[in-house]
């Protein structure tokens, strides 16, 4: 199969593009794939793609190159095509919009992935006829605005699959988005496995990780923690990040006097080996479009004490069994939650067994089977009904060679690959 | 042979061109204070060439202040070298390169440090000093380590805050704490102006209380606290926070401020590690900032 990414940069650092580097570079053992990145704003990205992935960009924006385009006059322009009520939509333009809908146009794959609204909305209306027209969903569509909602829901349709990181955001989109025709699934961001030993359990540390944002709410795991070292002063808590919230954060240690129990450690670049310093990981969000810290701290071996907010832990943790969920906005709760795994070490050692095991899944092979079975079916689908209205020579094509085999061999070949 | 979006490099901060293709080091760290450096690629290497990772103290203008090991494959195929705890490596911050045969060092990118057994470490003190490495990243994006050397040395542990009242809570490795045993706030510009403070012990645990209110009254301006286990006729050994995995103290370990009416205006007293991980305690004027006012570089 030749499976083309659509992304807004590819050259910078986020979960969205480290997630589809994981998810193309994996692919890329079995099948073609390319990743076209509408800006490129520096020379090399910072996420290393497997030499198999082509890289390309549409607009740079490189100060220093001859090919710079930022100040151009169609570039200065708005855009049209791309939703005006996409968080994105200031530095989309004209020019993105010209280039866009070219590169689609031309575009000769068997599977076209958007990675956000406005790709996706790209996507929909511009594929050339032959594509499977896949648009992801990495944050939740409640968090979408009314108006950005309204503007998907009348292109949306046109999209031959929907993917959200979740099962409830996947009944949210069949619910609230009358989507008739889209196959919507849900698929899990891929986690590689660390390129270092899980953690033993035995170092007495909460360890957690994330920007220091409101909506990460480490203010009510610091207040937590103030009841934890009540009842377990030998413990300790480390937050990793950086961000706006920082003098806040530190203001509220000093002022519960938690200076030798909490510390803000700044952030860290690989967190892996930080998680492995702890022995077991809290996540307090309001709100996870997925969970991904989650999922890093369980594959160093750490059970996760997360709050069961929306929509992403109830869904990765398995609760009293490989974590444990608390509720939401409830300091006590998560003092409790915390404590129960601090006060039983066998039950600790248990989870953090259970967590190791429970993440596999989320490893990319195994993440890029289910999107490769899902392309496959897509496809087969598609021909074998004498093909569907969007049904091409490339889509059959496609089903022929990226069919049975590929779906079987990929996790042999794969396991093969180093973490490091 | 990798397929997993691993980041190029530990930092963003180094030139694109340089993260593509530096040699880079995983560093394994052992409770006893030993490394271990794996590299990936030192380029250029013959399978007869010989490998060097080559440590250079920064600043360095003796050839005391080299340490080369050599690096031997291992069997992922990578390039290994050993820096055992008896290796001595003076105190100070050392760069990491890797040299092929006698070809220029190239200079080491960090990769993955792994330094879970530096954490809380608890050294036995029976060799009479202490020895602390940890790897970490510069800010333009390169592998040093960061090397402290003591003998003796008394670790700060807890510090407790009550108003303008310090206690320092420690531990103390390579000699042993007698009845004479007392500790000392030294004014930094004057060294000849001196707070003296009593010390409670339990085995090789010390406990003293400091009152900050003086030292603020002086003006501001940084003050070193040091321990004298047997007394005036005993060693002087710096208070420090060096057993575990954090290079720079400084603005990770940090501590409430007391503000105070002085003679010289309203200041700020508290306690804080220097660029060195020493414990001091900082007097500043009211409202200087907190970490990175100029005053705060002549504090080191």
């Amino acid at each position: 199969m030749h499976i083309s990414f659509l992304i807004h940069n590819a050259y910078g650092i986020g979960g969205t593009i480290r997630t589809t580097y994981n998810l193309a570079n994996t692919l890329a053992q079995q099948h073609d794939v390319e990743i076209v990145s509408v800006f490129r704003h520096r020379d090399e990205p910072v996420f290393a793609p497997d030499p198999r992935v082509r890289l390309s960009h549409l607009v740079d924006t490189r100060k220093d190159s001859p090919g710079y385009e930022g100040e151009a006059p169609e570039h200065l322009r708005p855009a049209r095509t791309f939703p005006s009520a996409e968080g994105r939509y200031a530095q989309y333009s004209a020019l993105t919009d010209r280039r866009i809908a070219a590169h689609l146009a031309a575009l000769d794959a068997d599977v076209v992935v958007g990675t956000r609204p406005g790709l996706n909305v790209h996507i929909a209306r511009q594929t050339a006829r032959g594509p499977l027209r896949v648009g992801q969903e990495h944050l939740t569509l409640d968090s979408h605005s009314k108006e950005l909602r309204r503007q998907l829901r009348s292109v949306y349709p046109r999209l031959d699959v929907l993917t959200t990181t979740t099962e409830a955001d996947a009944r949210a989109y069949s619910r609230k988005m009358r989507l008739p025709g889209v196959h919507v699934q849900a698929l899990p961001n891929p986690v590689p496995a660390p390129g270092i030993e899980p953690a033993d359990g035995s170092h007495k540390w909460v360890v957690a990780a994330g920007r220091l944002a409101p909506v990460k709410r480490y203010d009510l795991l610091i207040r937590a923690f103030d009841k934890v070292r009540r009842e377990r002063p030998d413990w300790r808590l480390r937050i990793y990040g950086s961000g706006r919230q920082k003098e806040k954060l530190r203001a509220l240690i000093d002022e519960l006097g938690l200076y030798n129990h909490v510390f803000l450690m700044g952030a860290a670049h690989p967190i892996e080996p930080e998680w492995a310093k702890g022995s077991i990981a809290a996540v307090t969000s309001s709100l996870e479009s997925f969970g991904m810290t989650i999922v890093e701290a369980m594959r160093c071996g750490l059970p996760v004490v997360a709050t069961d907010c929306p929509h992403g832990p109830g869904e990765i943790i398995a609760n009293g069994v490989d974590g444990r969920l608390v509720e939401v906005g409830n300091p006590d709760a998560i003092a409790s939650g915390l404590l129960e795994l601090i006060n039983d070490d066998s039950l600790r050692h248990r989870m953090a067994d259970a967590a190791l095991q429970d993440s596999e899944r989320f490893d990319p092979v195994r993440i890029a089977e289910r999107y490769d079975a899902m392309f496959t079916g897509m496809i087969t689908q598609g021909s074998s009904l004498g093909g569907r209205l969007r049904g091409s020579l490339h889509r059959t094509r496609g089903a022929l060679l990226g069919g049975a085999y590929a779906v079987r061999d990929l996790g042999r070949v794969q396991t093969k690959g180093s973490t490091a | 042979m990798t397929p997993l979006a691993t980041s190029r490099a530990a930092s963003h901060a180094g030139d694109d061109s340089k993260a593509a293709t530096a040699p880079r080091a995983d560093c394994v760290a052992d409770s006893a204070g030993g490394l271990t450096f794996d590299v990936t690629d030192p380029g250029g290497a013959g399978a007869k060439d010989t490998v060097h990772l080559l440590l250079r103290r920064r600043d360095a203008d003796s050839a005391e202040d080299y340490v080369r090991l050599p690096l031997s494959p291992s069997a992922d195929g990578r390039l290994r070298a050993a820096l055992p705890s008896s290796v001595e490596l003076a105190e100070g911050r050392w760069n990491a390169y890797a040299q092929v045969a006698g070809g220029e060092p190239r200079r080491l990118m960090p990769g993955v440090n792994d330094l879970r057994s530096l954490v809380d470490r608890a050294p036995s003190g029976s060799r009479g000093h202490v020895a602390v490495r940890i790897p970490y990243a510069t800010k333009q994006g390169n592998l040093s380590v960061r090397s402290w050397l003591r003998a003796p040395h008394a670790e700060a542990g807890e510090l407790g805050l009550a108003g303008a009242a310090l206690t320092v809570h420690g531990r103390l490795y390579g000699t042993a704490l007698t009845e004479a045993a007392y500790a000392e706030a030294v004014r930094r510009a004057e060294p000849g102006l001196v707070r003296r403070a009593e010390v409670t012990a339990e085995g090789p645990e010390f406990t003293f209380g400091l009152d900050q209110g003086p030292l603020a009254d002086s003006g501001p301006g940084p003050w070193d606290l040091w321990l004298l286990p047997a007394g005036e006729s005993g060693p002087r050994v710096r208070v420090a926070r060096l057993l575990d995995d954090v290079a720079d103290k400084k603005t990770i370990f940090t501590y409430p401020v007391v503000r105070r009416e002085t003679p010289h205006g309203a200041v700020e007293v508290g306690p804080y590690y220097t660029n060195d991980n020493d414990l001091a305690v900082r007097v500043r004027r009211a409202g200087a900032g907190t970490e990175t006012s100029t005053e705060g570089s002549t504090e080191s």
